[in-house]
């Protein structure tokens, strides 16, 4: 109960400061406090009302709720995609690079350590252009490099340029917090019971490091979701951050940014539940 | 002295660019060479702008016939260094609203605290960045057909450092605020404390000597997330300094950079990505270069921090951690630690 109480809290906070942000651009523009207390009033309405909120398409007004849900469910299939791709490589990477000699393993860092300061637009500029180059010496083209409007729909391009720094970001944490790990005198000891070293691995220090790992998630997700805007637009997908920067009223920025923290805060809100029970169980025993 | 090579690497590739970058602007004026058609000795026309890469344009030209790494030359000034200001900025104000934050609310009330700004995890910062300071940084255009900036150029560079440091302060300050906790925590405090330091002399004779370090590893980080939102910037045509753009409606050339800072470049140049690569990759490589070498410092400094006090090292073949062995005699010491 008392968990739930927080994350309301937790999520009322995230609404309320969202709100107040999407205020700012006309704070600047008008350089009048008053005005901006008048935005923010329309904006909290909208947002209340969020069923009547309407838009300009095409220049028709138009209902917002009614437009935005194919967009916004494209958006969140390519942003949880990319995540769990990259959560799953980076793991399954991990396992494997360590049980490799040590000599590899310091190698592996340091190239990760490079391709972590890979900026993100380069790496999308690479994969446009590593499609083209496939595409013109073979004639396969793997995948569409630009979408053609709001019905034609591709996945994989921005599944795969959203997927792959934080793949990256994941397994070199994964890799620094595991060996962290395994210096601990509990690896040891189980080893020197005979437990297979893979499996103390597997299960032991991946459950051990699980923690670390959830809480550096959200500030990958938290880059994911400003590399969303960039994807949406390089590629000219028709997701939930295009409507956000092509009508760029306050009130949209909130709208959308609420409905793309949403469904993150309550994936969180459940890991965050498990996790907290399943350490809780391995203490009590 | 630091001994970690990677540390020095860092800053030197740092260095070079600012010093070069100012040695450009001090002998040359900045003058950005153009060359459009090229001949050869027997005065044969051999080619025209855009040049690709080769020893005379070591980044190309653009289709202007301007050297584009004499433009990263003349920009990198403006670049690193307003990084360097936001990320000294970040860690200075982040570190400020720390200190009550650490000393004087009381535990309970700063786990609490410290949950309800972990929602600011959720809140994009390139969206936000991108909002707020496109009417400060683009030109506009009024009833008369003039255009005008809503700020002036100091101004407007004033107002995207401030919102740039701003907008992290509340995720920075609870997080420099729970490692200051963490180190109120320690033993040597409460000795301190029975042996009567006040609140000031805990902070200034423990407090500061023991964070500082660990801040100058968060500025590398921060140096290297604002070096990442110049980049998004740049794609959305929002220049360091502001954009000039043209709003002739026959032919208008595309939005410039003033002062050829290098978010500048990367928004100027990255339409070309399918005709000519090379001119839209160079300054996002440039992007790249100042990323590694920031990490670079953090990771050098890092290491120095963990083996100052040690003269070997040892790998241990289990955790890859390098094992620390202490060889340098204290003046007290057991001579067997493996009885006691």
């Amino acid at each position: 109960m008392k968990i739930i109480k927080k994350l309301f809290m937790q999520l009322f906070l995230t609404i309320i400061s969202i709100v107040l942000i999407s205020g700012l651009p006309d704070l600047i523009m008008n350089k009048n406090v008053s005005m901006y207390f008048q935005k923010i009033k329309v904006v909290l309405l909208d947002v209340i009302h969020l069923n009547e909120m309407t838009y300009m398409n095409q220049g028709k007004q138009r209902l917002f709720l009614e437009d935005i849900w194919s967009p916004y469910l494209y958006s969140l299939i390519i942003l949880f995609g990319a995540l769990f791709i990259a959560f799953c490589m980076a793991q399954l990477l991990t396992w494997c690079t360590l049980i490799m000699p040590m000599f590899i393993r310091r190698t592996v860092k340091n190239i990760l350590t490079f391709l972590e300061s890979l900026p993100d637009l380069l790496v999308f500029a690479l994969v446009q252009m590593g499609i083209v180059l496939i595409f013109k010496k073979t004639g396969i083209l793997v995948s569409n490099v630009a979408s053609l409007g709001a019905e034609d729909r591709i996945y994989m391009m921005p599944i795969v340029c959203l997927m792959i720094l934080p793949f990256v970001y994941f397994y070199k944490m994964m890799i620094l917090l595991s060996e962290e790990e395994l210096g601990k005198s509990y690896v040891e000891m189980s080893l020197a019971k005979g437990m297979r070293r893979i499996y103390v691995l597997i299960v032991h220090v991946t459950r051990n490091t699980s923690e670390g790992i959830f809480h550096f998630s959200k500030s990958v997700l938290w880059f994911m979701i400003s590399n969303l805007l960039l994807v949406e637009v390089i590629f000219n997908i028709h997701g939930i951050t295009h409507y956000m920067y092509s009508d760029f009223r306050p009130e949209m920025l909130a709208a959308c940014l609420i409905l793309l923290v949403i469904p993150f805060f309550l994936l969180y809100a459940v890991f965050e539940w498990t996790i907290v029970r399943f350490s809780k169980r391995g203490e009590l025993v | 002295m630091i001994r970690s090579i990677k540390f020095w690497v860092g800053l030197s590739i740092l260095g070079v660019f600012i010093f070069s970058s100012f040695g450009f602007a001090l002998f040359y004026d900045s003058d950005v060479r153009q060359v459009q058609l090229l001949y050869d000795d027997n005065k044969n026309l051999i080619g025209g702008a855009p040049f690709e890469p080769s020893f005379m344009f070591p980044l190309g030209t653009d289709p202007l016939g301007y050297d584009i790494s004499q433009k990263v030359l003349q920009g990198a000034k403006f670049t690193l260094i307003a990084v360097i200001a936001i990320g000294v900025f970040r860690v200075l104000f982040s570190f400020i609203v720390a200190i009550p934050f650490a000393f004087y609310l009381p535990e309970k009330i700063r786990k609490g605290l410290d949950q309800l700004l972990s929602s600011f995890y959720f809140i994009p910062l390139t969206i936000i960045a991108v909002f707020i300071l496109s009417p400060i940084l683009s030109e506009q255009l009024n009833a008369e057909g003039d255009e005008f900036f809503l700020y002036s150029f100091t101004e407007r560079i004033g107002l995207e450092v401030i919102i740039l440091t701003v907008l992290v302060v509340p995720l920075l300050g609870s997080m420099i605020g729970n490692m200051m906790a963490a180190v109120l925590k320690e033993e040597f405090i409460e000795g301190a404390k029975l042996l009567g330091a006040s609140r000031w002399r805990i902070f200034t004779k423990h407090v500061i000597p023991h964070m500082l370090p660990k801040l100058v590893i968060v500025w590398c980080q921060q140096c290297v997330q604002v070096l990442i939102i110049f980049t998004h910037l740049g794609y959305f045509k929002l220049f360091f300094g502001g954009t000039d753009i043209d709003f002739n409606p026959i032919m208008a050339d595309p939005p410039k950079s003033l002062s050829n800072e290098w978010s500048g470049l990367v928004g100027d140049y990255y339409i070309q990505i399918h005709a000519n690569p090379y001119i839209a990759l160079g300054p996002i490589i440039m992007f790249g270069i100042a990323i590694y070498a920031f990490q670079l410092i953090g990771e050098g400094f890092q290491h120095h921090l963990q083996t100052r006090h040690y003269k070997t090292m040892k790998h241990d073949s289990m955790s890859g951690k390098q094992k620390l062995v202490s060889e340098t005699r204290l003046s007290f010491d057991f001579v067997h630690k493996r009885s006691a």
